[in-house]
């Protein structure tokens, strides 16, 4: 146990950087939707606190989408990563949605929102096909189903949560 | 600001812009041009490329950031930090009976230009004499101020008083006429920028339910009751019309009475829930490319979305489309035009009866 929590730690403080940056990506994302707490009516504590719980959950999930590309070079690509190293990678590559607190800009957030996934994927992409040498055909095979899972993720957090909240005062305004 | 200066101001009309920003567009690309060349000397390619990077990031930030600082003061009615707007179930409650011998309240949503509760000479004019035209049961409700939610002009608003404020003295008193116009093409982005929250899925509900709020306020001042034979009759020109059909359903519910809307030149999406309007004309002159351009801003209204509530309202045959020839958006061949005045005015009181005679019951006008 004491092994695996100094390798834990070692590993946490060697990808400062990486972690880092998803987090604050976390947190731009989930400070594009703070109109739709608004419109829910909450408290700021309790905004404040789901702006970190959302923040959170989708550091989580650009995590997780790493892991997947890093578990598939391992496997179908035979290239063994260092974690610490590709999350560092990776963060940088993902850099783009730090810029989406943008996505709260009326009309033309949509578009911004669409622009910056395509970048982050883009990069990554770019990214193992220059780092470990790969085909671009290979490269985005294998970083595909890391990014269709933080879409995903994404996607569903903004249907359960932020959605609903923008769609309050039309169910609220009902019939007078 | 009163109404001299305010027929200054709007004398800059569309051409003159357009020429201008074309002008000012040619020396950018001159001037940027050189300042290459300049920088070429001291920069190397890679810091260049470097510092077009940041150029354009700070151009991403910039933009949203104006449009994300337009939200905060609809939110902050929507939470209920500023007063100023009644609560719906409040407004008409208490008066069950006008005693005013209108029936049909007509209610005009100026463009982009507007600045002030005053209108600009020419459309002044233009309304005057759609006043005279209109049938003695028709009220003609102007001066609404669509762009702000308050119910106060903008260099009264709160908050950002003090930045109105300066531009609008920037615009009237400044003795370069460049600053001039930067002044005002900055107080219509204000107002472009309302337009694109009214049209946007996410935020647009709240700004055209607050807006359905100024204006059941403002109808209940000119003497509405939700009496059963009363109607409204919402005429949008341009951005005014986006506005509009944001506000319709809102203001159905509201007043509980019949709304149509009537558009001429009108810029506006196609995401607005028009289905349960009681009629929609839109009035377009044949050569108005602000009017065209918006066809392609707004995907919701190309052929491409068959599903959106616009295509769907045009499927249904609910949307009558009348076309004037020659005219433009503005202008000397624009509908406050003299040469093109009293036709657009035709279309709209034509449009008027048509709207009262698909539903004469409900109308009563």
């Amino acid at each position: 146990m004491e092994a695996i929590l100094d390798s834990l730690g070692g590993w946490l403080m060697r990808t400062d950087l990486g972690l880092g940056l998803l987090l604050v990506m976390g947190v731009s994302m989930s400070l594009s939707h703070v109109f739709a707490l608004l419109a829910n009516r909450l408290s700021a504590r309790q905004i404040l606190l789901r702006l970190l719980l959302d923040a959170l959950i989708l550091s989580l999930a650009f995590l997780l989408s790493s892991s997947i590309d890093m578990v598939l070079l391992s496997l179908y690509a035979s290239n063994p990563v260092h974690p610490s190293a590709f999350i560092d990678g990776i963060a940088a590559c993902l850099l783009p949605a730090c810029f989406y607190v943008c996505v709260a800009a009326p009309y033309i957030g949509e578009t911004i929102g669409f622009v910056i996934w395509v970048l982050m994927h883009l990069n990554v992409v770019t990214y193992v096909h220059v780092r470990f040498a790969l085909p671009w055909e290979q490269a985005l095979l294998l970083c595909t189903p890391g990014y269709l899972f933080a879409v995903l993720l994404v996607g569903l957090l903004f249907r359960q949560s932020w959605r609903r909240g923008y769609s309050m005062l039309a169910s609220e305004l009902g019939d007078p | 600001m009163n109404a001299p200066h305010a027929a200054a101001s709007q004398r800059f009309n569309l051409r003159l812009l357009l020429l201008v920003l074309a002008i000012g567009l040619g020396l950018n690309f001159v001037g940027v041009g050189h300042l290459l060349l300049g920088l070429r000397r001291v920069l190397s390619p890679d810091d260049l490329t470097l510092l077009l990077r940041f150029s354009g990031v700070l151009l991403l930030v910039l933009i949203p950031a104006a449009g994300i600082y337009s939200l905060v003061n609809e939110f902050a009615f929507w939470e209920g930090w500023l007063e100023g707007l009644p609560r719906a179930e409040q407004l008409f409650s208490g008066h069950h009976a006008s005693g005013s011998s209108h029936r049909c309240y007509v209610v005009y949503l100026d463009g982009i230009h507007q600045l002030e509760r005053d209108h600009p000479p020419r459309v002044s004019q233009f309304l005057e004499v759609l006043e005279q035209q209109l049938r003695p049961d028709m009220l003609l409700v102007r001066g609404l101020e669509t762009y702000t939610v308050m119910p106060v002009p903008l260099a009264e608003d709160a908050g950002s008083a003090w930045f109105w404020r300066r531009l609008f003295a920037l615009q009237e008193h400044h003795p370069n006429l460049l600053v001039q116009l930067l002044a005002a093409i900055f107080v219509q982005a204000n107002n472009v920028i309302k337009v694109g929250i009214s049209s946007d899925r996410r935020y647009g509900p709240i700004l055209n339910y607050e807006l359905a709020l100024k204006i059941s306020l403002r109808l209940s001042e000119a003497g509405f009751r939700p009496d059963g034979v009363s109607r409204i009759a919402l005429v949008g020109y341009s951005g005014g019309a986006e506005m509009a059909m944001g506000v319709a359903d809102y203001l159905r519910r509201i007043s509980r009475a019949p709304v149509s809307i009537i558009s001429f030149c009108g810029v506006f999406s196609g995401n607005q829930v028009v289905n349960s309007v009681a009629g929609i004309t839109t009035i377009v002159g044949t050569r108005d490319p602000v009017a065209a351009f918006g066809r392609i801003a707004y995907p919701g209204r190309l052929p491409l979305l068959p599903l959106s509530n616009w295509n769907k309202a045009l499927a249904r045959g609910a949307i009558d489309r009348r076309e004037i020839t020659g005219m433009n958006h503005n202008g000397s061949s624009g509908p406050f035009s003299e040469a093109f005045r009293l036709a657009v005015i035709q279309q709209i009181t034509a449009a008027l009866d048509a709207h009262a005679a698909a539903a004469p019951a409900q109308t009563g006008c």
